[in-house]
């Protein structure tokens, strides 16, 4: 259990987080979600205590990080948005170097290497040199290196940046695995990735806590916000009327007008927007407007913190 | 402690640099034993004493990164997120490049093997400069610690112990200057005051000299308080290193 | 608007305030404990943890030393001055053995003495101010030290603190072979303290030997040493307290005879040692032999030579150990001392009787001696045989202050050939100076005994350290370990590439 209470961090003159307060439970995985440069990797940063807050106080399991750092640090597993690897090591090498760096008795020793490099999936590459790795090794080997000595709380501060998709699956789906024995935080930029693997999501912007949620809350608020990008070949004004008739559809946008083809944003008033796209695919098909794409938009995290803060009144009345 | 030092001390020889650092001062150890031995006097106090002068080529290359490579990859974030205290990080990276030394100085037990086997002597002096060659050793490396500590380039690192070991092997010369300098320079105001403070400045500079405190070792003479004055000064940069390194999570720049 | 952030940052600073005061202050802090800490063991323990390590103490002073500071009246200044500046690197230089000497006179002097440097050339009054009438001509002897007490100077070159093998001295090499820097500045400084007990007058002019040895011993026991050069009007000087001949090549002439032959009737204190060499194998000291039969003794013209194996040195029979005998058992602690190409000593066939002779120095039973010629070949009929020889004599008439006289029959006790290669430690040096004692006995204050110390060698056994082993360390040390290294280096680098 980590508790947060009043951080701040200044920066010369620049405070990079204003005062944030939340708890990490036992067992749950909390979504950390904000915009680059919303304070995301500070904060992390002074809950594993890599850096000292300007005030404020975090407890690991009951210990502070300032007053107690050893005992707190031993709670904690860190996996750093750059993973703290030696590119002249080998795995094997590196990882008994971070058994000896956190204390771990000789004799738990072989039997923890084994489980970690099994879970994580790098018994292939466990002879090579790190700096010959891909990058979805290299995470993983970062993940390795937070696991070793049992923390009870792992802290991965963005793991799946910089990976292709099939990398950015694995690694979750290696997150879901390590769940049910760890309190993890996970930060992230991209919301969807959140919602699929947290428990419980901390939204920050500018340094500020935007929101603390459950996800299915987070679903709740975010509904009504659903939009499909439509473009098609036909006469925009005319569509946009026609549009905003079909049931479900709250608001058509015209955004771009070009002599090719129209495009138009609609926002759509269910959450399920399968019936809405097959009702727009009829409207365009009875009108002999062809459709050239149609998905569905991810709303970006400004619009989230924007409909979080002026949605909370709503959700109120 | 033991997990750094190993890790650095291995790691000097998975790279090239240890490798090369213990040929530089087998070369030179051998250059300078060399040329003794082929005039049939081989004064091994006086091997050592010429093999002290190459502390600044050979320090910097041994030091310069231990601490400066962590903050370029990032590793450093290890030393302040896991379990150990970072005056263990700082005195296990000491202890390897020490103990680096201390392979190198294989080389000189070699020679005096030779020396002895021929006839020589190894005289009590040879034994007081081994000592002092030691601690010396030790303040050096803490000097380059600390210069590998204020950067994330090895390169400035490496520079700016070379410079610093530099000013300490010609700290007599620059004290004399800078005495004579004071001297002359304001000897038109007070001609006694201008003297006495010009000498006054050479001599606190010299005082600082830890080659003439050591001096007497040589001669047979072991002066405990210059030995301490060496540890002291390694222990001061060791504490400005970690300084340095507990700053990094305070620092508001 | 403004004001008001400033203040609420310092509020929000607080705790990173109060890390930077602590890190700046732990670090002043443990500067403070630093210097403190240096200051104490420098000023304080300093003395009592340093160690002279070094072989024969070369850089501690004596307890003879120790004791005759001690000895010194509390308000005493000694001012010890070098000429010169302080140099920074002594090491393998002539003050190597001076300087950290000199800091440990300044240490037991307990302010009694003081040790500075000033570099005449930069402050060149300071040759006035330490010899204002110019008799020293410090100015061209830059490279020494002045000691000072009270108005007296006393000049010590670096030179004079060493003694050199007289081999190499004789080819103008300075090879030293024993530090002599306590036992020159201790006797100065008792010099000049005490004043000298008693002048000795040192005959010249008869051979080429210098007598470098012989002023040493004379002055490290206070006493004043002088020439007495060979002329025309050779006069014994009133003063004069011990008149030595130290192995004359030629005889003496008639009128020195005359003026000696007096001396030694008024009581005087004569010291003679004479031997075979290249230059005087035919001389046989006639008029000499005049003058010390005065005293009952004769100095034969007859090499000894010594058929006891066991008093032969390397095999030589010129080159002997000989015996103390009598009393003069007591004037050193072996019995046995050095002799080379000696001559024989003996008591005259018809002695006066108001003259007492002692045998001092004897060879073996089974010693001979044998006359040789001009171009030192055996005399035939010469050959004496199955005997005890004396190789030196004590003459010593009667009374009060009775004429004195030592005829050593080898120059082993007084040469500097002999000296130089053995060193002021030696048993003959020793002998020589209770000699000296008891010629000088009347007039000697108490004399310090200062020994001389070993210097180091790191000379290689010769036929080990060839051209061709040279090359071999070359080869090795320098080309193959480094060779090796740097390739076990690439390898390594290569191999774990590609890991």
């Amino acid at each position: 259990m980590i508790e947060i209470n009043n951080l701040v961090k200044r920066y010369g003159d620049k405070n990079a987080v204003k005062g944030i307060s939340f708890t990490v439970n036992d067992g749950e995985v909390l979504g950390f979600l904000g915009p680059n440069g919303a304070g995301k990797t500070t904060t992390m940063n002074i809950i594993t205590g890599y850096l000292s807050s300007t005030s404020g106080t975090v407890k690991v399991n009951g210990h502070d990080i300032l007053e107690e750092p050893e005992l707190a640090k031993k709670e904690i597993g860190y996996l750093p948005e750059n993973p703290p690897l030696y590119n002249d090591m080998t795995v094997k090498e590196y990882l008994s170097f971070i058994c000896d760096l956190k204390g771990v008795e000789k004799e738990r020793r072989k039997n923890m290497l084994d489980n970690i490099v099994a879970m994580v999936k790098i018994s292939d590459v466990y002879n090579r040199l790190i700096g010959n790795l891909s990058k979805g090794y290299k995470q993983r080997v970062g993940i390795a290196q937070a696991l070793i000595g049992n923390p009870s709380i792992l802290i991965l501060d963005e793991p799946t940046v910089g990976l292709d998709p099939n990398q950015i699956i694995e690694i979750r789906r290696l997150i879901k695995t390590l769940s049910k024995n760890h309190s993890i935080v996970i930060s992230s930029h991209i919301l969807s990735e959140i919602q699929e693997i947290a428990d419980r999501v901390v939204i920050i912007n500018h340094g500020k806590i935007a929101a603390v949620d459950t996800i299915s809350d987070l679903s709740k608020r975010l509904s009504g916000q659903s939009k499909i990008l439509l473009t098609f070949r036909g006469p925009i004004k005319d569509a946009v009327t026609k549009l905003r008739t079909v049931k479900g559809i709250a608001a058509a946008v015209s955004r771009v007008a070009d002599s090719r083809y129209s495009q138009v944003e609609l926002t759509i008033a269910a959450n399920d927007t399968t019936e809405t796209r097959i009702a727009v695919f009829e409207l365009m098909a009875r009108e002999g407007w062809p459709i050239l794409e149609m998905r569905s938009l991810d709303p970006s995290l400004e619009e989230v913190f924007l409909s979080i803060t002026s949605g909370k009144g709503g959700v109120k009345s | 402690m033991t997990a750094i030092f190993k890790r650095e001390f291995l790691s000097y020889f998975r790279s090239p640099v240890g490798y090369v650092a213990i040929a530089l001062f087998s070369f030179l150890s051998g250059f300078v034993f060399y040329t003794q031995f082929a005039t049939g006097v081989v004064d091994i106090a006086g091997e050592v004493i010429s093999l002290r002068s190459f502390f600044f080529v050979i320090v910097p290359i041994i030091t310069m990164g231990l601490l400066s490579e962590d903050k370029k990859r990032g590793t450093d974030v290890l030393y302040y997120t896991t379990p150990i205290n970072l005056f263990n990080v700082i005195i296990g990276k000491v202890l390897a490049a020490f103990c680096l030394y201390v392979i190198m100085f294989i080389n000189v037990i070699i020679h005096i093997i030779v020396t002895v086997n021929c006839g020589g002597v190894v005289g009590v002096g040879a034994i007081g400069t081994i000592i002092v060659f030691f601690f010396m050793a030790f303040m050096f490396i803490s000097i380059g610690l600390f210069a590998s500590a204020i950067t994330d380039n090895q390169i400035i690192s490496a520079i700016v112990s070379f410079v610093l070991i530099l000013i300490t092997q010609i700290l007599g010369t620059i004290g004399d200057y800078l005495g004579s300098a004071f001297t002359s320079m304001f000897s038109g105001i007070n001609t006694k005051i201008a003297g006495t403070v010009g000498s006054a400045i050479s001599s606190a500079i010299n005082w600082l000299d830890p080659f003439v405190k050591t001096q007497d070792f040589r001669l047979g003479i072991f002066s405990v308080s210059s030995l301490v004055f060496l540890v002291s000064v390694g222990i001061l940069f060791l504490y400005l290193t970690f300084r340095v390194l507990d700053k990094k999570r305070w620092s508001q720049a | 608007m403004s004001k008001l952030v400033s203040t609420e940052n310092k509020k929000t600073d607080n705790r990173s305030d109060k890390i930077k005061l602590y890190s700046i202050g732990a670090v002043v802090i443990l500067i403070g404990i630093l210097v403190i800490v240096n200051v104490l063991f420098e000023k304080i323990l300093g003395k009592a943890l340093t160690f002279d390590f070094s072989a024969s103490l070369s850089n501690t002073l004596s307890q003879d030393t120790i004791d005759y500071l001690d000895s010194l009246p509390s308000d005493t200044k000694i001012q010890i001055t070098g000429l010169f500046e302080k140099p920074s690197n002594i090491s393998g230089t002539r003050y190597q053995y001076i300087i950290p000497l000199l800091d440990d006179y300044v240490r037991s002097g307990k302010g009694k003495i003081s040790v500075e440097y000033v570099d005449a050339k930069t402050h060149p009054n300071i040759i006035s101010q330490l010899d204002p009438t110019g008799s020293y001509d410090l100015a061209n002897n830059l490279d020494s030290f002045v000691i000072k007490y009270n108005d007296k100077i006393k000049l010590v070159s670096p030179y004079d603190c060493y003694s050199y093998d007289n081999d190499y001295l004789s080819q103008g090499y300075y090879y030293v072979v024993g530090n002599n820097t306590e036992y020159t500045f201790t006797n100065s400084m008792f010099i000049l303290t005490q004043g000298y007990s008693c002048k000795a007058y040192v005959i010249t002019g008869l051979n080429d030997d210098p007598n470098t040895s012989l002023k040493n011993i004379l002055e490290g026991m206070a006493i004043e040493y002088n020439e007495l050069a060979v002329a025309e009007n050779f006069v014994i000087p009133e003063d004069c307290d011990l008149l030595i001949l130290n192995g004359p090549d030629s005889d003496i002439s008639e009128k020195m005879l005359v003026a000696m032959t007096q001396y030694m009737k008024n009581n005087g204190k004569l010291l003679v040692s004479v031997n075979y060499n290249i230059n005087n194998t035919g001389e046989e000291f006639f008029r000499l032999n005049k003058l010390l039969n005065e005293m009952n003794i004769n100095i034969d013209p007859a090499l000894i030579t010594e058929n006891d194996p066991w008093h032969q040195l390397g095999g030589y029979t010129t080159d002997t150990s000989v015996n103390t005998v009598g009393a003069f058992v007591d004037y050193v602690q072996t019995g046995a001392l050095h002799s080379t190409f000696a001559r024989s000593v003996r008591e005259v066939d018809t002695p006066a009787p108001s003259i007492s002779v002692y045998p001092v120095l004897v060879t073996s039973e089974n010693a001979a001696t044998v006359g040789v010629d001009k171009n030192g070949n055996e005399i035939a009929g010469t050959y004496v045989s199955e005997k005890q020889f004396n190789v030196c004599m004590f003459a010593a008439g009667e009374g009060e202050d009775p004429a004195k006289a030592f005829v050593f029959g080898t120059t082993n006790f007084t040469s500097d050939e002999y000296i130089t290669s053995y060193g002021l430690n030696d048993s003959n040096v020793t002998f020589i100076k209770s000699c000296i004692r008891e010629l000088t006995s009347t007039k000697m204050v108490t004399v310090l005994d200062i020994a001389t110390k070993n210097v180091d060698n790191f000379s290689l056994t010769p036929e080990k350290a060839t051209a061709s082993a040279a090359t071999a360390i070359l080869v090795i040390f320098m080309i193959a370990i480094p060779v090796i290294l740097v390739a076990a280096g690439i390898i390594v680098y290569t191999k774990r590439k590609n890991l």
